[in-house]
C-alpha cells in the first residue's frame, strides 16, 4: 500500500544532482521510438517500389497531406485539449492563398509553400481568441460556423476567389529536373512533408513545451497557478495547428490541381475530428492510423462511399465507448498485452 | 400591406423550425451539457418519416404524429445506448454525435437515396383573412409553434417538474443532493427535445423540400438559436428564432441574399463573444463550469 | 520586512461584499495564518491576491511592486504562489511530470537560484519519494495533498499560500502536514495558510489574523487572538 512516508529532514545537502532527473528541455528518445520511426519513414518511402498502382498512390498521396492536417489537429486537440470542426477551413485558407498567389501573382508552389503556412497560422490564431473567452463545447460552434462562413465567403468572392466553382492551379515548379506531375515524385514530395511534419509533432510533445500544453489541458486552472500563460500558450497551439493545416491545404491544391469551397466546409471538418479521433489524438503514430483507416478500409472491403461512411461512423462510436485512445491506443494496449505474455512465458523468468 | 403580412408569416413558418430543434438543443445542453450534432438529422429523419407515411397513403397530420413517436424513440434510443456513458466527459458526447450525425444521413441514403423529398401542401388552401391571402399550411406551422412552446414554457414555469428541471439546469449537483432524479431528467429531457425535432421535420417537409443533408443546414440554426437565447432558457431559444427570422426577412428583403447564412453566423459568434451566457442566458449548469475555468 | 503588502482590499460578486476593506502584511520569513467562520472571505482574499479575481478596490503589493490586478501566471512566476482548496492535480499525467511542469516554469529570485535541482528531491522532500511514476489522479487523498505542495514548491516560491492544506485529511496525516510545513521557513519559504484545524494553526503560525464576513476582526499571535473575546463569539459553539 503507497504509505506516504514522513518528509526527509532538509539538514542533508540537497546537491545530488542526478542529470536522469533534470528537467530538460526535449526528452531523448527511446531505443524503441528511434526503431519503430526509422521503419515507418523506411516503408512509407519504399512503398512506390512495390509497384501498388496508380489508384493506391493516390490514395496514399491524399492520406498523406490528410495527415499532416491531423497532425495539426492532434497538437491542439489531443496535447492541449482544444478541439476545432473547422480545421478544414484552415486548409482551405492555405490552399486559397497558394491558389490566389497562382493565379493573381504567379507566385509558385515553393515560395507560396511558407507563405500559406504562415497565413493559415494567422487565421488560426484569429479564430482561436473567442477560445479565450468561451468553453470547450461553446467554442467547437465558434469552429463549425466559422467553416460555413468561410465558404459563404468564398462562394461569393466574385472572380477573386473563383466562386462556386473555385479556382484552378497549376504544377509545381520542377526541382533539380525532378516533375511534380510524375505521381511517383509527386509521392516523394508529400512523403517527406509527412515525415518532417511527424517529426516536427514528436519534437513539441517530447519537450517541455508539450507539457506545457498538457499541463493546460489536464487542468488550465493549475496550470496558471504554475505560472503558465494559457491564453497565450493556447492561442500558439492553434497557430502552429494552423501552419500544419496551411501546409496540408497547398499540398492538396496542387495535387488536385482544382479547388473549389466545397472543399473545406462543414463535412471535411467533420470528417478530420472523426479521422483524429479514430486514430488516436495522442499517439505518435494515430492521426497517420486514422489517415490511412479513413482512406482505406473502403478500398480494402470494397464498401461504397455511403456504406464506407456509415462504417466510419460507427467506428468512431465504437472507439469513443470502448477505445476512448483510439485505433493507435488500442494497437499498443494489444502490443503491451502480448509483451506481457511473452515475458510470462519466458522460461528464463525475465521481469 | 399585403406582402408584407405574407412575408412576415412566410419568415415565422421558418422561424418556427428552428425554434422547434432550438428548444430541444437548448434544454439539452443547458441540463446535459450534451451538444447533439445529431439533432438536426433528428429534424431530417422526421421529414424523411412523414413523407414516407404520406406516400403510403397515410394523411399529414397522422404522418406527423408517427415522425413525432419514431423520433421520439430515435432520441429515446440515443440517449440510453450512447450519451449515458458520457455525461461526464461531454466532449466526448459531443464527438459520438458528429458519429451519429454521419450514421443517420447516410442510413436515410441508404433507405430512401439523395433525392430531394416534397409532399404536396396537406392543408392546400388560402386563407382570406382581413383581404389578404395567406397560405394556410404557414400559418398553421406557426400557430402548432406557438401551442408547443407556450405549452413548454408553461410547463416549465409552472409545473412540479419545470421547477426541478430548471433547478437541474442551474445546479445539478445540488438538484441531485435534493432528490431530484437528474439522471431521469436527462432522458426525458432528451426525448423531449426530439419529439420536438420530429414534428419540426413534419411541419418542414409540408412547406419546403428536404434532403438528407438538411440537418446539418438546420443545425447550425439551432445552435445559433440557443445559444443566442442562453442555454436551458425555452424563451430565449424563441427570442433567438424570432431574430434569426427577422435577420433573414430582412436580408431577403433588403439585403443580398447570398450572405443571409452569414449574417445569423455572425451574430451568433458575436453574441457567444460578448456575452457567452447569452442574451437571457441565467446561470446554467454550463456556464458554471465556465466562470470555474477562468 | 513585509514583502507582500495588501492595503484596502475589496471584492464584491455582485451585490454580495465577500471583502469588506482588508490591510494585511504578510512577513515572507515565517508561517502566518488566516482563519475565520465559512463565507468570511479565507478563500476569495487568496483568489484575490494571486490574481484569480479582480479586486473592486485596493492595493496589493510583493516585494514592492504593485501587482494588483496581474494574472495568476505573471504573479506566480514572481515567486508568490498558492495551493488550492481542492486536491488539484494534472490527473492523468504522472506524479513526476505533475512536479517537471512545475519546475519548467519555476523562476530563480534573487539571486539564489533554484532551490532544488530536480522533481525528485521535491518528491523526497514532501514525502512522495518513489511514487514519481504513479498516475496523480489515481492517489489516495492524502497523497494528493503533498502532490499539490510539491507541485507548488516546483515553482520555487518565495511564499506560499496554502488554502485548507489539513481539509479531509486525519489526525496523523494532519501532524505528517505540521512537520512538513515547518521545515518551508528552512529552505526561505514563507508561508501563509489557511484552514480550519485550529490545532494545525495554533501550533504552526506565528501569527493569526481573524477574518469575519469580509472584515478583519482580530490579528496577533495565536494564543491572543484564541483568547480574543470577538473572535470566541464568531465561533460560538465551536471548540477552539
Amino acid at each position: 500500500m503507497e504509505q506516504a512516508v514522513s518528509p526527509t529532514p532538509v539538514t542533508r545537502t540537497p546537491n545530488r544532482t542526478d542529470a536522469k532527473d533534470k528537467p530538460r528541455r526535449f526528452d531523448a528518445p527511446s531505443r524503441l521510438e528511434i526503431i519503430t520511426g526509422i521503419i515507418v519513414a523506411l516503408f512509407l518511402l519504399g512503398f512506390p517500389s512495390l509497384n501498388p498502382g496508380y489508384r493506391i498512390l493516390s490514395l496514399s498521396i491524399t492520406t498523406a497531406f490528410t495527415a499532416v492536417a491531423l497532425y495539426g489537429l492532434a497538437l491542439q486537440f489531443g496535447q492541449a485539449g482544444i478541439m476545432s470542426v473547422g480545421h478544414a477551413a484552415v486548409m482551405g485558407i492555405g490552399a486559397y492563398t497558394a491558389a490566389i498567389l497562382a493565379t493573381k501573382l504567379g507566385v509558385g508552389f515553393w515560395l507560396a509553400l511558407p507563405l500559406s503556412a504562415i497565413m493559415s497560422a494567422l487565421v488560426a490564431g484569429l479564430i482561436g481568441l473567442p477560445s479565450l473567452r468561451v468553453s470547450g463545447q461553446h467554442y467547437i460552434i465558434i469552429t463549425f460556423c466559422f467553416c460555413a462562413l468561410l465558404v459563404i465567403a468564398l462562394t461569393n468572392g466574385g472572380s477573386f476567389t473563383g466562386a462556386a466553382t473555385g479556382l484552378d492551379v497549376g504544377s509545381i515548379d520542377p526541382v533539380f529536373g525532378l516533375s511534380f506531375d510524375r505521381l511517383k515524385n509527386a509521392y516523394y514530395l508529400v512523403i517527406v512533408a509527412l515525415l518532417l511534419c511527424i517529426l516536427a509533432y514528436y519534437l513539441i510533445t517530447n519537450s517541455s513545451y508539450g507539457r506545457t500544453l498538457r499541463a493546460i489541458r489536464e487542468n488550465e486552472p493549475l496550470a496558471r497557478a504554475v505560472g503558465i500563460k494559457t491564453g497565450f500558450h493556447k492561442i500558439g497551439v492553434l497557430m502552429v495547428s494552423g501552419a500544419f493545416a496551411g501546409v496540408a491545404g497547398i499540398l492538396q491544391a496542387y495535387y488536385l490541381h482544382h479547388i473549389a469551397p466545397n472543399l473545406y466546409g462543414a463535412f471535411p471538418s467533420l470528417y478530420l475530428a472523426l479521422m483524429v479521433m479514430l486514430g488516436g489524438a495522442r499517439l505518435l503514430y494515430g492521426p497517420l492510423i486514422g489517415a490511412v483507416i479513413v482512406t482505406f478500409l473502403p478500398e480494402i472491403m470494397h464498401l461504397d462511399p455511403i456504406d464506407s461512411r456509415i462504417a466510419y461512423g460507427v467506428g468512431l462510436l465504437v472507439v469513443i465507448l470502448l477505445l476512448p485512445g483510439g485505433v493507435s491506443a488500442g494497437l499498443l494496449s494489444m502490443c503491451r498485452w502480448l509483451g506481457r505474455l511473452n515475458h510470462k512465458r519466458d522460461p528464463n523468468g525475465r521481469a | 400591406m399585403e406582402i408584407f403580412i405574407q412575408q412576415l408569416i412566410n419568415s415565422l413558418s421558418v422561424a418556427s423550425v428552428t425554434i422547434l430543434i432550438g428548444i430541444g438543443i437548448t434544454l439539452i445542453f443547458g441540463l446535459a451539457g450534451i451538444v447533439n450534432f445529431a439533432h438536426g438529422e433528428f429534424l431530417m429523419v422526421g421529414g424523411m418519416v412523414t413523407w414516407f407515411l404520406v406516400n403510403a397513403g397515410l394523411n399529414f397530420f397522422v404522418a406527423l404524429f408517427g415522425a413525432m413517436i419514431l423520433v421520439g424513440a430515435l432520441g429515446f434510443a440515443a440517449e440510453r445506448g450512447l450519451f449515458r456513458f458520457t455525461l461526464d466527459r461531454p466532449m466526448n458526447g459531443f464527438i459520438m454525435s458528429i458519429g451519429l450525425s454521419v450514421i443517420l444521413q447516410h442510413v436515410v441514403i441508404r433507405i430512401f437515396n439523395e433525392v430531394q423529398k416534397t409532399i404536396p401542401d396537406p392543408v392546400g388552401q388560402v386563407w382570406v383573412v382581413g383581404g389578404v391571402n395567406i397560405i394556410a399550411m404557414r400559418a398553421i406551422v406557426v400557430a402548432i409553434t406557438a401551442i408547443v412552446v407556450a405549452l413548454t414554457y408553461f410547463g416549465i414555469s409552472r409545473s412540479r417538474y419545470g421547477v426541478a428541471l430548471r433547478a437541474s439546469i442551474a445546479d445539478q449537483d445540488t438538484a441531485a443532493l435534493m432528490g431530484i432524479p437528474v439522471r431521469k431528467y436527462v432522458t426525458g429531457v432528451f426525448i423531449y427535445g426530439s419529439v420536438l425535432a420530429g414534428l419540426g421535420g413534419a411541419l418542414m417537409i409540408a412547406l419546403f423540400p428536404i434532403t438528407p443533408f438538411t440537418g446539418s443546414v438546420v443545425i447550425i440554426r439551432g445552435f445559433a438559436v440557443s445559444l443566442i437565447g442562453g442555454l436551458g432558457n425555452v424563451g430565449g431559444a424563441v427570442v433567438g428564432g424570432l431574430l434569426l427570422g427577422l435577420v433573414d426577412g430582412l436580408s431577403a428583403g433588403y439585403g443580398s441574399p447570398e450572405w443571409t447564412d452569414a449574417y445569423s453566423l455572425v451574430l451568433m459568434i458575436a453574441v457567444l463573444i460578448i456575452r457567452p451566457q447569452g442574451l437571457l442566458g441565467w446561470n446554467t449548469g454550463t456556464a458554471r463550469q465556465l466562470k470555474n475555468s477562468q | 520586512m513585509a514583502a507582500l503588502e495588501i492595503t484596502g482590499l475589496q471584492k464584491r460578486f455582485g451585490g454580495v461584499v465577500a471583502l469588506n476593506g482588508i490591510d494585511l502584511s504578510v512577513d515572507p520569513t515565517r508561517i502566518t495564518g488566516i482563519i475565520g467562520p465559512n463565507g468570511s472571505g479565507k478563500t476569495t482574499l487568496f483568489n484575490v491576491i494571486v490574481g484569480a479575481h479582480k479586486p473592486s478596490a485596493g492595493r496589493i503589493s510583493w516585494r514592492e511592486t504593485d501587482i494588483t490586478g496581474k494574472s495568476p501566471a505573471t504573479i506566480a512566476s514572481q515567486g508568490l504562489v498558492r495551493t488550492f482548496q481542492q486536491a488539484m492535480s494534472f490527473s492523468t499525467l504522472s506524479v513526476r511530470e505533475n512536479v517537471t511542469i512545475a519546475c519548467e516554469h519555476g523562476r530563480p529570485h534573487g539571486g539564489a537560484g533554484l532551490r532544488w535541482s530536480s522533481p525528485e528531491e521535491i518528491l523526497d522532500f514532501v514525502g512522495l519519494s518513489g511514487l514519481g511514476d504513479q498516475t496523480a489522479g489515481s492517489m489516495p487523498f492524502g497523497n494528493l495533498r503533498r502532490l499539490g505542495i510539491a507541485i507548488a514548491l516546483g515553482t520555487n516560491p518565495l511564499l506560499l499560500l496554502l488554502d485548507e492544506p489539513a481539509a479531509g485529511l486525519n489526525q496523523t496525516e494532519v501532524a505528517q502536514l505540521m512537520e512538513l510545513i515547518l521545515q518551508l521557513p528552512k529552505v526561505g519559504i514563507g508561508v501563509c495558510l489557511i484552514d480550519h484545524d485550529m490545532f494545525l494553526m495554533s501550533g504552526l503560525c506565528e501569527r493569526l489574523t481573524v477574518l469575519n464576513f469580509g472584515t478583519k476582526i482580530a490579528e496577533g499571535p495565536p494564543a491572543v487572538v484564541l483568547n480574543d473575546p470577538k473572535v470566541k463569539e464568531v465561533y460560538l459553539g465551536n471548540e477552539l
